[in-house]
């Protein structure tokens, strides 16, 4: 089964919106969810586990950078790759 | 410890002024439950409410002479030494009592005296030569002083609450400050979260003259000492000189007629504290201490191997779930402000616990983790500071893995990539006047997204950074990260929540007094100056105190990892999955509506994460923001329904009218 980037942004944006409290249209695509105060460190534990059992990929420790967790669409980019390799 | 309570309104009959004044000062009964007295002249009162330390028969107030009328609230330690200096120049006194020394000093010699006081206090005096009003609080602010303006006349007192038996319903939360606070745990400056109300600042006195504020000046300001630069001492040096001041200072704050106990909270501060008053104390001393159910709070272990080794008489306190919610109210009833952990309300409990017994003072280790750099703040600043410079990976990496060891997944390696990605993201900010607070500020951000949508507020850190600005010393620019952030943590964390919402408000709730040892501004002054590397060494937090004590306490309290003092938040509000009734009244929508600080739909939202019960393992973020929730709305709670307290006739020992 091919990995549909659309469906995968939209789980991840519902776990985001239902764990975080913000709206839908507050969520930035490109910006780190970090810096923008919607999720504290806590949250990136939070969001490695659901993208885990979600997209059933395993998140390893060299895994854990901004590159595949600075923003929604890096960690949709992260979450293909994952499953694709 | 005591109330005070002040109006200035010339425009004001004597009539109302007079009914004005009873009704503050029956509020203020918890604080100084032993008597009130008040003065009254032409378009001014001044009330006060009486817990005596000193002088119990003599020591009533307002204490008036032929030039003055004084309300004061707090202790001077050092009266005794200006007692002597004073007579000397043929001062003539009439009590053996604190109140009347900085009476007399004053009258000698004006607001200047005030640096020569070491002590907590809040000050209203009267100067009848002058007709001026004359306020001031202590360096640090231990003791509050509010200041409400209305209509041209000038209200002054320990607590709100004062107000709001004047003018029912009319205190209004300020939005924009109320963001300050959720950032910040506290506002800036003379800032309160209400509107019209200020706070004098700590280290400040204001005077006020036909009816409007003349002067308003800062006489004491931390770090002022160090202008010539890092102490040049040795460790040892240093060492040695730290213990003798600190056994100075507790030596100092053991002086009251009344017998003195102390807080043990199972680390280190207190710990040490316990241990020099056990030096100075032969006879049965009492220690306090607060117990949890939740073994995951519980400090119990710790705080008995110090009582046993101190031979003190120990009262533990032991809380519930049900302990922390059915006291929630009573507690933000004294607070008067929302809080972000429940942490406070085992405090309250703590001090009626003191009041069963015969102490009514008490000696704690606040002050400690903010002057020898105990905070986690500290080393997360030394790490991005590090990191930015591109060195010590190796001792970066376990120095972050070891941080906040109560959050459970800081401990687990193979998230180590997440946290460090999540302190990467500081790395181009820690270095602004923020220092530490950009990590605090940046959790409590969220905040915003609760907020009534209608008061369109956002944080804007360039607005915020610039009022900073304006109430940092002109010297803070010379000082270390660590300096800068030892200096923000005290004039926010510490004045604005610890000593305040969680120290003087829950201590006199039950008419209890504080005394801070590891807060005598000489130590401060003595701890600012010292390089950086004898408070945190490596990654060793309060270096210094664990070295000079090290053969007095036992070895255990040393090496257990530190930890925060905290109490279940959100899991005490649910019982078998449904919020428990206090939190069902504050938080349904109809009454976030009603009071009008959040937005219902977002209140809601959050709840409904918690619909199948709390997780055993909630983020600090969510309990966070849950207290700050519900404890704003019993803000509006208190104001909505303000408590009348009548006033007990009977314990009336002043009654003075001079009017012309």
């Amino acid at each position: 089964m091919s990995f549909n980037a659309e469906h995968a942004r939209s789980q991840l944006l519902e776990f985001i919106v239902n764990s975080y409290m913000v709206d839908l249209e507050e969520i930035p695509l490109d910006e780190s969810l970090i810096d923008e105060g919607i999720i504290d460190s806590f949250g990136l534990v939070e969001i490695a586990t659901f993208l885990e059992k979600a997209f059933k990929i395993k998140v390893s420790e060299e895994d854990m950078i901004r590159e595949n967790f600075g923003s929604v669409n890096k960690l949709i980019a992260f979450a293909e790759r994952k499953q694709n390799s | 410890m005591c109330g005070v309570f002040g109006i200035y309104a010339p425009g004001l009959s004597r009539e109302q002024i007079r009914e004005q004044l009873y009704l503050g000062v029956a509020q203020l009964d918890h604080r100084g439950p032993d008597a009130w007295g008040c003065y009254f002249s032409d378009g001014m009162a001044l009330g006060h409410t009486r817990l005596s330390i000193f002088d119990l028969a003599d020591g009533h107030q307002p204490m008036i002479t032929e030039s003055s009328a004084l309300v004061y609230n707090g202790e001077v330690y050092n009266h005794y030494e200006l007692r002597r200096e004073l007579e000397r120049d043929g001062v003539v006194f009439h009590s053996k009592c604190d109140t009347e020394v900085i009476q007399k000093l004053y009258e000698k010699e004006g607001p200047s005296c005030l640096a020569k006081l070491n002590g907590q206090f809040a000050i209203i005096l009267w100067d009848k030569r002058n007709q001026a009003l004359f306020l001031a609080r202590d360096r640090l602010g231990m003791r509050p002083l509010y200041v409400l303006e209305r209509n041209g006349a000038l209200y002054f007192s320990s607590e709100m609450k004062a107000f709001d038996a004047i003018f029912p319903g009319e205190r209004a939360i300020d939005p924009a400050r109320l963001l300050d606070h959720a950032l910040l745990w506290n506002t800036l400056g003379r800032d309160t979260i209400y509107r019209n109300i200020s706070t004098v600042a700590s280290g400040t006195y204001e005077c006020y003259q036909g009816g409007r504020l003349t002067e308003r000046k800062r006489y004491y300001e931390i770090g002022e000492q160090t202008r010539d630069g890092v102490s040049t001492l040795s460790f040892d040096e240093a060492m040695e000189a730290f213990k003798s001041k600190l056994d100075e200072s507790v030596q100092l704050r053991l002086r009251s007629d009344v017998p003195v106990g102390a807080y043990l909270s199972g680390g280190i501060d207190s710990t040490v504290i316990s241990s020099l008053v056990k030096q100075h104390k032969q006879d049965l001393f009492k220690t306090f201490s607060v117990e949890f159910e939740q073994a995951q709070f519980d400090e119990s272990r710790y705080q008995r191997l110090v009582s046993e080794a101190i031979q003190s008489q120990h009262h533990p306190v032991s809380i519930s779930s049900e302990t922390l919610s059915e006291n929630f109210l009573n507690t933000i009833y004294h607070c008067e402000r929302p809080i972000f952990r429940t942490a406070p309300i085992p405090m309250l409990q703590l001090s009626k616990k003191v009041r069963e017994t015969d102490i009514k003072v008490v000696l704690t280790g606040e002050g400690a983790d903010e002057i020898l750099f105990g905070y986690d703040t500290f080393k997360e600043l030394k790490i991005l500071e590090r990191w930015s410079q591109g060195e010590g990976a190796a001792e970066i990496d376990s120095a972050i893995s070891n941080l906040y060891p109560h959050l459970n997944h800081y401990a687990d390696p193979k998230q180590f990539g997440l946290i460090k990605m999540y302190y990467e993201g500081f790395l181009n900010s820690f270095g602004n006047n923020f220092v530490g607070l950009n990590i605090r500020m940046n959790n409590n951000k969220i905040i915003q997204n609760y907020l009534n949508k209608d008061w369109g507020l956002k944080s804007d850190p360039a607005d915020l950074g610039s009022r900073l600005d304006a109430t940092l010393p002109n010297n803070f620019t010379d000082w270390s990260l660590l300096q800068k952030n030892s200096f923000l943590e005290i004039k926010t964390l510490l004045q604005g929540y610890l000593l305040s919402s969680q120290g003087d408000r829950m201590a006199l709730g039950n008419s209890v007094e504080g005394r801070y040892p590891f807060l005598d501004h000489n130590l401060i002054e003595f701890v600012f100056s010292l390089p950086d590397e004898y408070k945190l060494q490596g990654f060793t937090e309060k270096h210094l105190l664990k070295q000079a004590f090290a053969e007095q306490i036992p070895q255990d309290i040393i090496d257990r990892p530190k930890r925060p003092y905290m109490a279940p938040d959100i899991a005490a509000f649910y019982r078998g999955g449904e919020l428990v009734e206090v939190a069902e009244e504050l938080l349904n929508p109809a009454k976030v509506a009603e009071y009008g600080c959040f937005d219902e739909k977002m209140v809601t939202r959050f709840l409904r994460k918690f619909k199948n019960g709390v997780p055993d393992h909630v983020g600090y973020r969510d309990n966070m923001i849950f207290t700050f929730l519900m404890s704003t709305q019993a803000c509006q709670y208190w104001i909505h329904h303000p408590r009348q307290q009548p006033l007990d006739l009977d314990k009336c020992t002043v009654e003075v009218f001079e009017y012309h």
